[in-house]
C-alpha cells in the first residue's frame, strides 16, 4: 500500500515498480523516473523562442479566411463568389465545388462538409476559403462573396428537436444515437428502497478557452502537401484530410508546431483543412490562417450541455441499492466525439459507487448550436456532478454525514463498477481517507466573521475509465534509437500540449535504457518521422504512450547490451547500462560509452533501433446492457474536499480551501502531476463557478474573453495536493495518468461546498453570485 | 502626437506613418500602418514573436510589452502610439543566455506548462517588482490578475514570483 505525498521529496522517496525491463542487475532506486526534472522545453518557453502556430507567419505568405454560415440553420441556394474574386489583391475564392475528394468530416461520423454544399446547420459552418495577398484583403473579400439562403426554422432546444414535426437537422432526424445501461432491475429495486431523491441538474455549454488561437501555416510543392497546425491527433487529421480533399495519405504531412493548450479543443479537426484546400490549389505558395478569439469560440466544439435526471434510492443505512437515470445531451449540429461522450456517461453513471441496480439512458439531441465534442473530462465531468449531488440529497434526506454516506458505499478492490467490469486495485476509499484527513472533516468550523457570510464544506470521490475503451482500437507506438553521437532518440506522435508529455517520454527512455535525461532527444509529432501514437486525449498518454516507449527503449537497451557483450567479451545478462554507460557489473573497470557503442553497433550490424506497440485490449459494450468485463483497461481515483465562503448578500462563492488527492499509479515526474492536478481543478472552479457559453438564436453572446469569464489567480486558492501511487501492472513503471480525473472531481466537490453552505442545492450550473444569490432567496 | 509627421503611402494605399522608438534597448525606426496593433507590428514587421496574442481585447495579458518600464496590453496599442517610448519584450529580458531571475524562477518552479501565457506573465511579474520588489501576497495578485493562464492554476506561478522577489532582495542587499 502507498503512503499519501505532500510534497516533492517525499515523492522521490517513494516505493519502485518493477520495470518492464529484462535485465537481471536493475534493481536500485530509480534515476530518472520520479524525479520532478525541469521540463526539457521550459527555457525556450521563458524566453519566447518557442514558435506556436501564428509565430510560423511571415508577410510573403498568403493569408486565407474563412467565410461562415449567415443563419443557425438555412438551405444554401447559390455562393457568389465573383465580385470577390475581383478584389485586387485576392488570389484564390475556394467553395465546394473546388473540393475534389468527399468534402465531408467528421471524427467518429464523416456528417460535415469541410465548405457547405446545400445547407448550413449552425454559424460556424464554413462556406468558403478566401487566399489574398494580406489578411485585410481576405477579410474584405469575404464581405463580397453573397451567397442566398432559405431560412430554415431555427431548432435550439432539445425539446424542438425531439417534436415529432420538427425539421429535420439532419436527414437521418434529430437524433444521434442513444446509449444504455441495464444493470439488475432499477425500477423493481427503487420501489423496494426506504429513501429515494430525484432531481434534475442540467450543466452549461464550455469553451476550452486555450490560449493559443488556432492558426498555422500549409504549402504544396507538388508532391507533399505539409500542414503545421496544432491538433491533438495527427495520423487521424492527415487520414480526415486526405478523404476531404482527395489526397494520397502519402502526399500528406502533419507537422505539430508548439501547442499553447488543447483540453479536447483541438480533437476535431480545424484549419488543417482550409488550408490544405487553400495550399492544394496554389501549388508552391505557404498559406497561413488564423483565427481571432471570437472566429475560434463560433467555430469550435464545445464541452456537451448535459441535462440530467436522476433517481438514486437507497436502505436507511444508507447502503445504495438503485439508480435511474436519463442524460439529456445537446450535441449541437455535428457528432464529432459526442456518442462517445454519450458512453463515458452511461459507463459512469453511478461513478465510484457501488449499486445493484442500474438503469440509465443517454440520448444525443441535434440542435442548430455548436457541435459538442471532446473536452478534458468527456462526458465523465457532467455526470460526476450528477451523482455526487444526488448522494448530498440523500445524505440530506437520510440525516447522514455526507462523507459516511460515500465512504459506505465506495466500491472496494474486486468489486464491480456500473458496466459489471471488475477493479482490482480500487483506491477510491484511500483517496478519499486521504482528503477527509487533511481537511480534518470531523472538526470542520462553520464559524465566519459575519452572519451574512456562511461556509461550506464539499467532498467528491470519482472514478474514471482510462482511455478510449469498449473494444475501439486504442494502440501507441514509439521508436526509439541510438545515434552515432550518443544521443537516444525517441519518436512519438504524442503531443505536448502543455502537460508535459516531452518530459514524461524523456524520462522513461533515460531510466529505462540507463542514460542520463540529457542524453535523450525526443521527437514528436510530425507524420513523417514519428510513429502513430493516438490522440492525445482521454488521459491515455502516459499509459498507453508511456508503455510503448518503455518497450521500444528496453528493446533498444538490448541491443546495446548484446553489443557490449560481444565487444568486452562478456556475458550479456551480466551486462548493466547506467549514466550512459555499458559494463559488466562484475568488472565495472571496462566501460562502453554510447558514442562507442554506437560505432561498434554499426561495426556489427545492429540496427540500433527499436520500436514499442502498446495495445491493450477492451471489450465492446453489449449494446442493449451497456455491460462489458472489460470496458476500459483501467480506472484511476481520485478524491477531492474544500471550503467555500458564500456571501448570502451577492451571492458571490470564494474557494477558501482545495485538497486533491490522486492516485496516478506512478508520478514519472511528481512536479508536473501536481501541474495537472492544479490546472484541472482551476479549469473546475471555472466550469462550476462562472465559464458558460452564453447563445441566443443559436449565436454566442459572448464570443471573448471580456464576456467568457475565466478563472484568474484570485479565483483559486493554494491547491493542495496529495499523490497516491498504487502501480498498475499494464503503466509504465505502474503510472496510470492524471490528465482529466482533477477537473471531473473538482466541479461535485465546489457544488457540494455551496450546497452545505446555503442549504439548498444548486441545479443549474454555473453558479454565479446572481444564481447563488436566487437560490438563496427563492423560498 | 506632438508633430505632424511625414506620410509615405502603404502597398495597400493607405498611408505608412514613420515611428522611432527603443526596442529591447536599441533605437528602431520604421515606418508603421497608422492602424496596426503594437503587438502585429512587433511580431510580424520586428519578427519578435515571443510576444503573444490570445484574447486581443485586453483581458489575458499574454501580450504584455513594457512600455517605459510599465506593462502595457500591446494589442491595445496601435503601434504609432511606441514613439519615443522604451518597449522591452521578452526577448529583452535574457541576456546572453543568461535568464533573468524571474524566467529562471519561472523554469525552476514548474510555472511554464503550454508556455503561451508564460512571456506575458513574465513581463507582469517584472513590472510589478520593480516597482515593488517586496510585495505582500495581495500586492501579487493584483499585479498577477490581469493574466490568465488555462494550464497550471496558477499556484506555481505565484511561487516563482515570489521566489523571484526574495531572490531579487538578496541581490540588492
Ligand atoms: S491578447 Fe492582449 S490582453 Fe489578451
Ligand atoms: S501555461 Fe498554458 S496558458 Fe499558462
Amino acid at each position: 500500500m502507498s503512503q499519501p505525498i505532500d510534497n516533492l521529496e517525499e515523492a522521490v522517496a517513494r516505493l519502485h515498480v518493477a520495470s518492464k525491463s529484462s535485465s537481471a542487475y536493475e534493481s536500485g532506486p530509480r534515476k530518472v523516473v520520479g524525479k520532478s526534472a525541469e521540463r526539457l522545453d521550459a527555457v525556450e518557453k521563458a524566453t519566447g523562442e518557442t514558435k506556436y502556430g501564428q509565430d510560423l507567419f511571415d508577410k510573403k505568405f498568403l493569408f486565407a479566411k474563412v467565410l461562415r454560415a449567415a443563419h443557425p440553420h438555412a438551405e444554401i441556394l447559390r455562393i457568389d463568389t465573383r465580385e470577390a474574386k475581383k478584389l485586387p489583391g485576392v488570389v484564390a475564392v475556394i467553395t465546394h465545388s473546388d473540393v475534389t475528394g468527399t468534402n465531408m468530416h467528421g471524427l467518429i461520423r464523416r456528417d460535415q462538409e469541410v465548405l457547405c454544399s446545400r445547407k448550413v446547420r449552425y454559424l460556424g459552418d464554413a462556406l468558403a476559403v478566401v487566399v489574398a495577398k494580406t489578411e485585410e484583403i481576405a477579410i474584405e473579400a469575404l464581405g463580397r462573396i453573397k451567397v442566398d439562403y432559405k431560412p430554415l426554422p431555427n431548432i435550439l432546444t432539445m425539446e424542438d428537436a425531439l417534436k415529432p414535426d420538427a425539421p429535420k437537422i439532419h436527414t437521418e432526424g434529430n437524433v444521434l444515437g442513444e446509449k444504455h445501461l441495464r444493470r439488475g432491475d432499477a425500477p423493481a429495486a427503487m420501489r423496494e428502497a426506504d429513501v429515494v431523491v430525484e432531481d434534475i441538474i442540467q450543466t452549461q455549454t464550455v469553451d476550452h478557452a486555450f490560449l493559443d488561437l488556432e492558426a498555422g501555416r500549409a504549402r504544396y510543392d507538388g508532391k507533399m502537401l505539409t500542414i503545421e497546425v496544432a491538433g491533438q491527433w495527427l495520423h487521424e487529421e492527415r487520414r480526415l484530410i486526405a478523404l476531404a480533399i482527395g489526397l494520397p495519405l502519402e502526399q500528406l504531412r502533419l507537422i505539430q508546431p508548439a501547442t499553447g493548450g488543447a483540453f479536447g479543443g483541438r480533437e476535431d479537426i480545424s484549419i488543417q483543412i482550409y488550408l490544405s484546400l487553400a495550399a492544394l490549389k496554389l501549388k508552391g505558395k505557404t498559406i497561413c490562417l488564423r483565427y481571432s478569439r471570437s472566429e475560434s469560440m463560433v467555430a469550435r466544439h464545445k464541452r456537451h450541455p448535459m441535462r440530467v435526471h436522476y433517481k438514486l434510492g437507497a436502505k436507511k443505512d444508507g447502503t445504495l441499492v438503485a439508480a435511474q437515470v436519463t442524460f439529456y445531451v445537446d450535441k449541437g449540429a455535428y457528432a464529432s466525439t459526442g456518442i462517445a461522450a454519450m458512453r463515458k456517461a452511461s459507463s459512469h453513471a453511478t461513478g465510484p459507487y457501488k449499486v445493484p441496480n442500474v438503469w440509465a439512458d443517454v440520448i444525443g439531441v441535434f440542435t442548430n448550436n455548436n457541435p459538442c465534442g471532446a473536452m478534458r473530462g468527456f462526458g465523465a465531468v457532467q455526470t460526476a456532478i450528477a451523482y455526487e449531488g444526488l448522494m448530498d440529497r440523500l445524505a440530506v434526506k437520510l440525516g447522514m454525514d455526507k462523507a459516511e454516506l460515500r465512504m459506505k458505499n465506495l466500491i472496494h478492490s474486486g468489486d464491480a463498477v456500473t458496466t459489471g467490469q471488475i477493479v482490482p486495485n480500487a483506491t477510491g476509499v484511500e483517496c478519499f481517507e486521504a482528503v477527509l484527513k487533511k481537511i480534518d472533516w470531523k472538526n470542520r468550523s462553520y464559524e465566519t466573521a459575519a452572519p451574512h457570510l456562511k461556509r461550506g464544506y464539499g467532498v467528491s470521490v470519482i472514478c474514471f475509465g482510462l482511455g478510449y475503451g469498449d473494444g475501439f482500437p486504442d494502440a501507441s507506438r514509439a521508436r526509439c534509437k541510438l545515434t552515432a553521437d550518443g544521443m537516444v532518440e525517441v519518436y512519438s506522435s504524442g503531443i505536448d500540449v502543455g502537460q508535459g508529455l516531452i518530459n514524461m517520454i524523456a524520462q522513461i527512455v533515460a531510466e529505462e535504457v540507463g542514460v542520463p535525461l540529457e542524453r535523450v532527444r525526443p521527437i514528436l509529432a510530425d507524420t513523417q518521422l514519428t510513429p502513430e501514437s493516438g490522440s492525445t486525449s482521454a488521459t491515455r498518454q502516459t499509459y498507453f504512450t508511456g508503455s510503448a516507449v518503455q518497450l521500444a527503449a528496453s528493446e533498444l537497451k538490448k541491443q546495446l547490451q548484446d553489443i557490449a557483450a560481444a565487444h568486452l567479451e562478456e556475458l550479456v545478462y551480466e551486462i548493466k547500462i547506467d549514466n550512459g554507460e555499458a559494463y559488466n557489473v562484475f568488472r565495472p573497470e571496462r566501460r562502453l560509452t554510447l558514442r562507442e557503442l554506437a560505432r561498434e553497433g554499426k561495426r556489427r550490424g545492429f540496427s540500433l533501433e527499436a520500436m514499442g506497440v502498446y495495445k491493450p485490449p477492451t471489450v465492446p459494450e453489449d449494446t442493449a446492457t451497456g455491460q462489458s468485463m472489460r470496458a476500459f483497461v483501467t480506472y484511476l481515483f481520485g478524491s477531492h474536499a474544500c471550503q467555500v465562503l458564500v456571501d448570502t448578500e451577492t451571492g458571490e462563492v470564494k474557494v477558501e480551501r482545495y485538497i486533491a488527492c490522486h492516485d496516478v499509479g506512478k508520478a514519472i515526474n511528481p512536479d508536473q502531476v501536481i501541474g495537472q492536478i492544479q490546472g484541472g481543478v482551476t479549469q473546475g472552479i471555472g466550469m462550476v463557478l462562472m465559464e458558460e457559453v452564453v447563445m441566443k438564436d443559436g449565436k454566442i453572446m459572448n464570443p471573448g474573453f471580456t464576456d467568457y469569464i475565466l478563472p484568474t489567480i484570485r479565483d483559486v486558492p493554494e491547491i493542495e495536493c496529495i499523490v497516491l501511487e498504487n502501480p498498475d501492472p499494464g503503466g509504465p513503471f505502474g503510472a496510470r495518468g492524471v490528465g482529466e480525473p482533477p477537473l471531473i472531481a473538482c466541479g461535485p466537490a465546489v457544488m457540494s461546498a455551496i450546497q452545505d453552505a446555503i442549504g439548498k442545492p444548486i441545479r443549474i450550473l454555473p453558479a454565479t453570485p446572481e444564481r447563488v444569490w436566487r437560490t438563496i432567496s427563492e423560498k | 502626437m506632438k508633430k505632424a509627421r511625414k506620410k509615405t503611402v502603404a502597398a495597400n494605399g493607405g498611408s505608412l506613418w514613420p515611428l522611432r522608438f527603443t526596442l529591447n534597448g536599441k533605437k528602431v525606426s520604421a515606418k508603421v500602418q497608422p492602424t496596426q496593433t503594437l503587438l502585429d507590428f512587433l511580431r510580424i514587421e520586428m519578427g519578435l514573436t515571443g510576444t503573444k496574442g490570445a484574447c486581443l481585447e485586453g483581458e489575458c495579458g499574454s501580450c504584455y510589452v513594457l512600455v517605459d518600464g510599465r506593462p502595457m496590453n500591446s494589442c491595445l496599442m496601435l503601434a504609432p502610439q511606441a514613439q519615443d517610448r522604451t518597449v522591452t519584450t521578452i526577448e529583452g529580458f535574457a541576456h546572453n543566455k543568461k535568464l533573468d531571475v524571474i524566467q529562471q524562477k519561472f523554469v525552476e518552479c514548474g510555472a511554464v506548462q503550454c508556455g503561451y501565457c508564460t512571456p506575458g506573465l513574465i513581463v507582469a511579474a517584472k513590472a510589478l517588482l520593480t516597482e515593488n520588489p517586496h510585495p505582500t501576497r495581495e500586492e501579487f495578485l493584483v499585479g498577477m490578475e490581469g493574466n490568465i493562464c488555462r494550464c497550471t492554476g496558477y499556484n506555481k506561478i505565484l511561487r516563482a514570483c515570489e521566489l523571484a522577489a526574495d531572490e531579487m532582495g538578496l541581490k540588492k542587499k
